[in-house]
């Protein structure tokens, strides 16, 4: 099971990509809409680019509570990626 | 007097090679694509048909589509947009950044409330609708069955998500949208949707939007990308017998005007933008003009869905419409891209309507012998190739003319040309014919 800040690295890395952010500005408080700025379809975005970087599928019901980084980070870590 | 229209870039997607510079040299040389079709194909349907011209590649990361664009834009809209970049690189035109986030560019010295898309495709974006239904179908399918499934798990070979993006992945507008929104333009963004007309007809339709002072530039062109999983689309025209069959050598299968064709070489997809320009705007840009759009004609068989109308009556009166548009005379014309698919019905149909029209005089050939047949790209892509090969004063060899039909003056070897005036012409399913009439720019 990969240690906490490879996965942080991870979704930083898909954050970057997707949301266009700087690096230094995502921690794991960062709330997706409040403090990275992102809209309803950055969100879906997002979603997508995770589910190909860790290679598992996000169900909807899943999805609806992964408002920050902390939320993805806990959901990723809980599964075993 | 009215505004004269240049083309001042090109951008091109083909199964020969992506990017302008790739494709001309490798079409000059007479090069061509045929290969055996998937082989997974197989375990759908026996296919009348035996071969392809798939694309060099699908991964477009290297002409700037991100991994975000490639998962939420249709194959087509990707296609759309790499031949966009390549167009205005061509034309001299530098872009700067409008939105980071967003991705989206402004075009430099570019008024962009004069500046408008014209873009044509046959399916739109049919392959995203086929992967997103497989995903909708399997997916409860699946749910229900027990792990041993595994080979009908792999038979479905669905996506494993339902792409919130589907209906932007879909829809026909989209690879005219994806590129008014990357380049910032606001004047009219129009899809032709003719079939094999689409390209064709969206660039004379951008013509038209030039000439007439609605606008100073358009990206103009088609795009087409006709790939699923299954071999559905694929299985669409060969339920019909339209495509070619190789007996043999693949290499030898797509053979328009010989008297040996089969019929069409089906692509992968394709793609050509053109950047159409009021001339005057181009000069005061220093741009460079490839040549000159100077006419189009459009005419509807209102004949059959399927079948070109053999007689050719709206086709000759489409070249007649073309020709007066340019304020040219069959005798004018040096050169013709040939619809020529390599079906037995076109090509005897349009040589005879060329030979009626023109004689043995111009230099014909096809550009579907090289890449196959990109449906709604084709007439975008052999635009571009009547434009290089006036300013290049060359084309290409028209491929397997071992036997040709209907005494015109093919395209055989290599080799330089004369050509001040060219024709380009195609014919649609659903009747349409759409003819352009380029100048070699003086």
């Amino acid at each position: 099971m990969p240690d906490q800040q490879e996965i942080f690295d991870r979704v930083s890395k898909v954050i970057v990509e997707t949301l266009k952010v700087d690096r230094e500005k995502i921690t794991p408080a960062s709330r997706f809409t409040e403090d990275l700025g992102s809209d309803s379809l950055d969100r879906l975005t997002l979603l997508m680019q995770l589910e190909d970087e860790f290679g598992r599928k996000i169900s909807d019901e899943d999805a609806q509570g992964l408002t920050s980084v902390q939320a993805v980070l806990d959901y990723i870590g809980g599964q075993g990626a | 007097m009215s505004r004269r229209v240049v083309v001042t870039g090109i951008g091109v997607v083909t199964p020969l090679a992506v990017g302008v510079a790739a494709f001309w040299r490798r079409a000059l040389a007479g090069e061509s694509v045929c290969e055996p079709l998937p082989a997974h194909w197989a375990a759908y349907h026996r296919f009348h048909s035996n071969v392809w011209a798939p694309l060099p590649s699908r991964d477009f990361s290297a002409q700037g589509i991100s991994r975000v664009d490639a998962a939420q834009l249709d194959p087509s809209e990707q296609i759309a947009l790499v031949c966009a970049k390549e167009a205005l690189e061509t034309a001299g035109i530098a872009t700067r950044v409008r939105d980071a986030k967003k991705g989206t560019l402004t075009l430099e010295g570019v008024d962009p409330a004069a500046a408008g898309v014209f873009l044509g495709t046959g399916v739109g974006g049919a392959t995203s609708l086929i992967a997103n239904v497989a995903n909708h179908v399997a997916t409860p399918l699946m749910a229900g069955l027990p792990a041993e499934a595994a080979a009908l798990k792999a038979h479905f070979r669905a996506p494993s998500r339902f792409n919130p993006f589907a209906v932007t992945m879909v829809m026909p507008n989209g690879p005219g949208a994806v590129v008014g929104i990357r380049f910032g333009l606001h004047g009219r963004n129009t899809t032709c949707a003719a079939a094999c007309a689409s390209g064709a007809m969206a660039i004379g339709h951008a013509l038209r939007a030039v000439r007439s002072g609605e606008m100073q530039l358009a990206l103009a062109g088609g795009v087409e990308y006709l790939a699923d999983e299954y071999g559905g689309l694929f299985r669409g025209f060969d339920v019909v017998r339209t495509l070619a069959r190789a007996e043999g050598d693949p290499a030898l299968a797509n053979r328009p005007f010989d008297a040996a064709r089969s019929g069409f070489l089906f692509a992968e997809g394709g793609g050509a933008v053109l950047v159409v320009e009021e001339l005057d705007h181009a000069l005061q840009r220093g741009a460079p003009v490839i040549a000159e759009l100077a006419g189009y004609g459009e005419t509807f068989d209102a004949h059959s869905v399927m079948m070109i109308e053999s007689r050719g009556v709206q086709m000759e009166r489409m070249i007649a419409l073309a020709l007066a548009d340019a304020g040219v005379a069959p005798g004018d014309v040096d050169y013709v891209n040939a619809h020529g698919t390599g079906t037995l019905l076109n090509d005897e149909t349009e040589a005879a309507l060329l030979g009626r029209v023109f004689g043995d005089r111009p230099l014909v050939n096809s550009t579907k012998s090289l890449i196959g047949h990109t449906i709604g790209a084709s007439g975008a892509i052999e635009a571009a190739v009547a434009a290089l090969s006036l300013r290049d004063q060359a084309t290409h060899p028209s491929a397997n003319l071992e036997r040709p039909i209907g005494g015109l003056r093919y395209a055989r070897e290599p080799g330089p040309a004369n050509i001040g005036c060219a024709l380009s012409e195609s014919f649609a399913f659903g009747g349409h014919n759409a003819a352009l009439v380029l100048k070699r720019f003086s």
